[in-house]
């Protein structure tokens, strides 16, 4: 492929677009963009997980809040300040999600899905009731701002910045995995299990491995999250964060690796768009307007471009390629 | 007994009330090409995935440079240099042909998921490595102009070839090709035969199992048949093909 220049130019614009906002834009565009980051960057972690490993794992937001709490807690305990809270809860994730990896990822399609969305439930449930150390269901209050040594985070464009270096990362992260060995050897085990063994691939360790590098993204990602709203509470890892992450999977599409991003931005500014068209004469009915307009917006996807708009978009630059000459090569 | 390369002994394995191989045994030397024939059902496709550790064996040994393979999970098989196609391609759908043949190198390259993810300095390199030696197996096979198509848009016969290339950059030294030929033309045929030539020559031990009647006489030093799960017949194609029990299973008995 001719797409190494090409990529490079992409990865500019995206980092150059990313970098101006703060200064051309109000704090609005800044704080919607910086959840279409944290949300964003999650998502690529469950769509991998999803589209390209075929491991219905729907645990991804149990990671996300474990992450957070870890490093909010040591935070407001005084036990650690927040950037090592972050590696403490990464790599206490890490642990968790080997733990209940190894024995959960025998299951396959439905089954994994039924048992990480208990495991989804039980965490939820269990956060509540954790009352003296995690607050409990009122959740966990006076977590400090995020601060490396003297440098505190405080306002939404340091967020910002924070929120998307660490989603360009992790999207920089899964394109050079995808494009490699360890990338294809994820996709060569979904395509045919039987085969990719035969190649010798170690289908079970490399699952497992796939399940702990997508937990402990969605961790680190989670301690952001937590630093910035310096809020935690039970019903943020719950069911409405997981039907949220498949929605942006789906419209974006996971077979890219940059799909579950793109959904990411379709998401957050359709429904900014709902609300503000829509919030003057529905004020108290937003949540069942957003689930009404995004399951019509799936339906309309999973017929039109199964793919999600990423997978419709590489299909044009295919088509493109075959009948504008040979850049194939 | 240094020149075997593999010895079966006592193979059996069941299926519910079906008996796949029943008490079969056979070795093959370095750098021979054999047969494996028989009708549907005969045990042929079972043989290959109890010897490269998909199915496990009920009963039996199976030894490959004087290593027991039985108990041997199918990814160590195949880093011990044991690679094979399947009957029904099992191509990677997401991936493209070279892509596909890129996943063969696997057994001799080493960067971890880490060291990919940040693309360091080694992994790179490798890559280009595994790109250029994935390059040369479609060489083999003719099918460098096809590198960068999807799978979707091969006929049948080249995906053979593509599982072909994909085994072939394994480095094995011993590779079983199932039905190979089906869905091939004839002059891909051809090359394939002296592909398959070509590679013994170099030392490389092959099993091929196959229905192409021709192309096995043609092909093979050896011929084993497989009958309802247990060999009846071994030998130089000539011998087994006036036997009158592989005639009877070929054709049935008259009543």
């Amino acid at each position: 492929m001719n797409g190494t220049s090409g990529q490079k130019f992409l990865w500019l614009i995206l980092i150059t677009v990313i970098i101006a906002i703060p200064f051309v834009a109000g704090s609005y565009v800044v704080s919607v963009m910086s959840f279409v980051a944290i949300f964003g960057g999650l998502a690529l972690g469950m769509g991998l997980l999803l589209e390209q490993a075929g491991m219905f794992s729907l645990a991804h937001p149990t990671w996300f809040g474990l992450g957070g709490y870890v490093s909010g807690i040591l935070a407001v305990r005084g036990i650690a300040p927040p950037w090592l809270g972050t590696i403490f809860g990464a790599v206490f994730v890490g642990i968790i999600s080997y733990l209940i990896g190894a024995p959960l990822l025998r299951l396959k399609g439905y089954y994994l899905a039924c048992a990480t969305f208990g495991l989804l439930l039980i965490v939820e449930i269990t956060m509540g009731q954790l009352g003296t150390l995690t607050g409990g269901n009122e959740g966990l209050m006076g977590i400090p701002s995020f601060s490396v040594g003297p440098f505190v985070l405080e306002t939404d464009v340091h967020y910002y910045y924070l929120s998307w270096v660490l989603c360009l990362g992790c999207l920089w992260f899964l394109h050079n995995l995808m494009d490699s060995r360890m990338g294809r050897a994820i996709k060569s085990f979904n395509d045919s299990e039987v085969a990719a063994k035969s190649m010798g691939i170690n289908v079970p360790w490399y699952k497992l491995k796939v399940f702990i590098l997508t937990a402990v993204m969605a961790s680190m990602i989670g301690s952001v999250y937590t630093f910035y709203l310096r809020f935690m509470e039970p019903s943020i890892l719950g069911f409405p964060l997981l039907v949220e992450l498949v929605t942006m999977v789906i419209i974006g599409g996971g077979k890219t690796f940059y799909g579950p991003l793109l959904g990411s931005f379709v998401v957050m500014w359709l429904r900014e768009l709902i609300h503000l068209s829509l919030g003057g004469f529905l004020p108290r009915m937003s949540a069942q307007v957003d689930a009404l307009f995004f399951g019509i917006i799936i339906i309309v996807i999973l017929i039109f471009m199964p793919g999600g708009l990423s997978g419709w978009m590489d299909r044009l630059l295919y088509l493109g390629r075959r009948t504008f000459g040979k850049a194939g090569e | 007994m240094n020149d075997i390369l593999l010895d079966v002994s006592g193979l059996s394995k069941h299926f519910g009330g079906i008996l796949a191989l029943n008490q079969v045994s056979f070795s093959l030397k370095k750098g021979s090409v054999t047969s494996l024939i028989g009708p549907n059902g005969a045990g042929k496709t079972t043989f290959i995935n109890v010897v490269t550790g998909i199915h496990a064996p009920d009963s039996g040994e199976i030894h490959y440079q004087g290593e027991d393979l039985v108990g041997m999970e199918a990814h160590l098989v195949a880093s011990k240099g044991i690679g094979r196609t399947f009957q029904l391609v099992e191509l990677f759908g997401s991936l493209s042909v070279l892509e596909n043949t890129m996943v063969g190198c696997h057994t001799n390259s080493r960067a971890s998921m880490l060291s990919c993810g940040f693309a360091l300095p080694a992994a790179r390199k490798e890559e280009r490595r595994i790109r250029d030696e994935a390059m040369a197996s479609l060489m083999l096979v003719g099918l460098e102009k096809r590198a960068f198509d999807p799978i979707s848009k091969l006929p049948l016969g080249e995906r053979k070839l593509v599982g072909v290339a994909r085994a072939l950059s394994m480095k094995p030294k011993f590779l079983m090709l199932d039905e190979p030929v089906g869905g091939l033309a004839a002059h891909e045929i051809k090359n394939l035969v002296e592909l398959i030539h070509q590679l013994v020559s170099k030392g490389l031990t092959i099993l091929v199992v196959e229905h192409n009647m021709p192309f096995i006489m043609f092909l093979s030093e050896k011929v084993i048949v497989l009958n309802e799960g247990a060999k009846i017949a071994e030998g130089a194609p000539q011998e087994v093909r006036t036997n009158e029990k592989v005639i009877k299973a070929y054709l049935g008995e008259e009543v």
